[in-house]
């Protein structure tokens, strides 16, 4: 075999690229594989939130803000800890986005609120002087779309194995279980419940009554998925 | 003529050719420009240098033949020259040892560079000058600071004018605005702040010990517009009757009871950013990654606001 080997000089070179491809393999697979578990406290996606992540990838949110807070004191200042790339465990894709126009949304969820969104997404540069940020005011009259999303979240639990419906372990040493429908009509009855949530907290009359009909406008899902970027 | 000289002059006359190309018959040229002119310069030296410098070497390899006595041995008719090891060769092979037995012991466990452990020493020198510089700091340099925590921090939804931006957020320039009373009085508050344990009762569980009664509508509007105006005005007789109990009749609070609804105080402002709080504008979320003396800071700017 080595013999045979030390003759066939192309042969040769295979195999000292899979043995060396082996050994890289064997470095490198398990510590990638453990940094990319979801760390404590990431919990999948509700249907609410899961409708507003697609409302978000919809109108190009991540083009201009990220969701990737690197290691430096600057930056952990302004928007808390640093990534770890297993918070994006159930980020299918993740959205890290590569330019900032405006700020890192990341853990916006820790120092923004239902109301302040409210406000902001319809006219941003009456709260925040000289955004750049355009209104997003058809997301006020727009009914998001809860099959699609609901779509997304059975193919994640299906084919990514999600863990929708079992206890997931919370930083607090507690567990916490999402919940996944059986059936689209049982999605959009959760979906609503945690619109209803959102709603009380926000002032727009048309999306109160739109909610208390049954309607999910397009911002209540949006602001559900801000809300839950922890 | 050597083969080998012959390919090499082909060779530079093919590079020569391709960098006058790109120079002289493309646009622009060469422009004039003195750095333009010398890196020409150093292409074609490189050119020339490189190829005449490998023809040397093959040259070499094709005419060399070694030299030296032999040793006794032989492997299969493969002998082995006595020279020594060159003496650079050695130094070199020597230090390469004591490098890499620095790198398993110390260099690399101790020294080693990661990304995270870069950041940790910058945040522990930032903090430790942080400390240096601004730990014992007081009044206006204090209010300073928390100015400019302010204008980083709250001012998105406060307003560059702490003014609360028409009513988004609580404007800061008064201790509480007439609505933010009346809806603590007709809705309660549980906001825990100050390290009071009771939540504030709504309007079903708060009397007027003047009438015995509980509190009424237009009793409810008289009061949050003398709390609201600084304490003054019509109203004094429903807040000693209702409120005092808990506030104080000057409205300054309790301690470990109810906080004052008269004047902000830095440890009212601490309490609020490190809890948050959910009232009748909104909800305002928790500030946890300010430090103690930032929170401090903050709370002597908002307290100086409403002076």
């Amino acid at each position: 075999m080595f013999h045979w080997l030390e003759k066939h000089p192309f042969f040769f070179s295979v195999g000292v690229f899979l043995v060396i491809a082996f050994a890289g393999l064997v470095e490198i697979l398990p510590s990638f594989a453990q940094a990319s578990r979801p760390v404590i406290g990431t919990k999948p996606y509700s249907i609410l939130e899961t409708t507003g992540r697609q409302i978000y990838i919809k109108n190009s949110c991540n083009a201009c803000h990220s969701q990737l807070i690197r290691p430096f004191k600057s930056e952990t200042d302004r928007y808390g800890h640093y990534s770890l790339s297993g918070e994006y465990a159930y980020d299918r894709p993740f959205l890290w986005g590569s330019k900032r126009t405006g700020p890192d949304l990341m853990r916006v969820g820790n120092y923004r609120t239902t109301d302040w969104h409210e406000s902001h997404m319809k006219d941003p540069s009456g709260v925040v002087p000289g955004s750049v940020m355009p209104a997003y005011r058809w997301m006020y009259s727009n009914i998001a779309d809860i099959p699609t999303a609901y779509a997304e979240q059975l193919t994640n639990a299906q084919f990514f194995s999600v863990p929708y419906n079992e206890p997931i372990p919370m930083k607090d040493g507690t567990t916490e279980v999402v919940k996944m429908a059986n059936n689209v009509t049982d999605a959009h009855a959760m979906a609503l419940a945690e619109a209803k949530e959102i709603a009380v907290d926000m002032k727009d009359q048309n999306v109160k009554d739109a909610v208390a009909r049954g309607e999910i406008p397009e911002i209540v899902a949006l602001i559900a998925y801000l809300n839950s970027l922890k | 003529m050597n083969k080998l000289y012959l390919w090499g002059i082909i060779i530079t006359a093919i590079m020569l050719g391709a960098t006058y190309y790109t120079i002289f018959l493309t646009k622009g040229g060469l422009n004039g420009d003195i750095v333009n002119m010398l890196a020409i310069a150093g292409a074609i030296s490189l050119v020339i240098i490189t190829v005449f410098v490998v023809i040397k070497y093959v040259r070499q390899m094709q005419s060399d033949t070694a030299q030296g006595q032999l040793a006794d041995e032989q492997w299969d008719g493969i002998g082995e020259y006595l020279n020594d090891l060159p003496m650079g060769w050695a130094i070199a092979f020597l230090l390469t040892m004591i490098w890499g037995m620095w790198y398993f012991t110390i260099g690399y466990p101790v020294n080693a560079y990661s990304q995270i452990g870069e950041y940790n020493e910058d945040s522990a020198a930032h903090n430790a000058k942080f400390e240096s510089k601004y730990a014992d700091i007081t009044g206006d340099r204090l209010i300073d600071m928390g100015k400019s925590v302010f204008l980083a921090e709250c001012k998105v939804c406060h307003g560059l004018n702490a003014d609360g931006i028409d009513g988004k957020a609580a404007d800061l320039n008064v201790r509480m605005e007439a609505n933010v009373v009346k809806f603590a009085i007709e809705n309660g508050s549980n906001n825990h702040l100050l390290g009071s344990e009771m939540p504030m009762p709504d309007r079903n569980g708060l009397f007027n010990s003047n009438t015995g009664a509980l509190i009424t509508d237009a009793e409810i509007d008289v009061v949050s517009k003398y709390v609201a105006n600084g304490m003054s005005g019509a109203g004094a007789d429903v807040f000693v009757g209702t409120c005092a109990a808990c506030h104080g009749e000057d409205g300054k609070g309790m301690e470990y009871v109810a906080p004052s609804v008269a004047t902000f105080s830095p440890e009212l402002v601490t309490n609020i950013l490190n809890h948050g709080k959910k009232g009748s504008i909104g909800q305002m979320p928790a500030f946890d990654r300010l430090n103690a003396k930032q929170k401090e800071a903050v709370g002597a700017y908002v307290t100086d606001l409403s002076k």
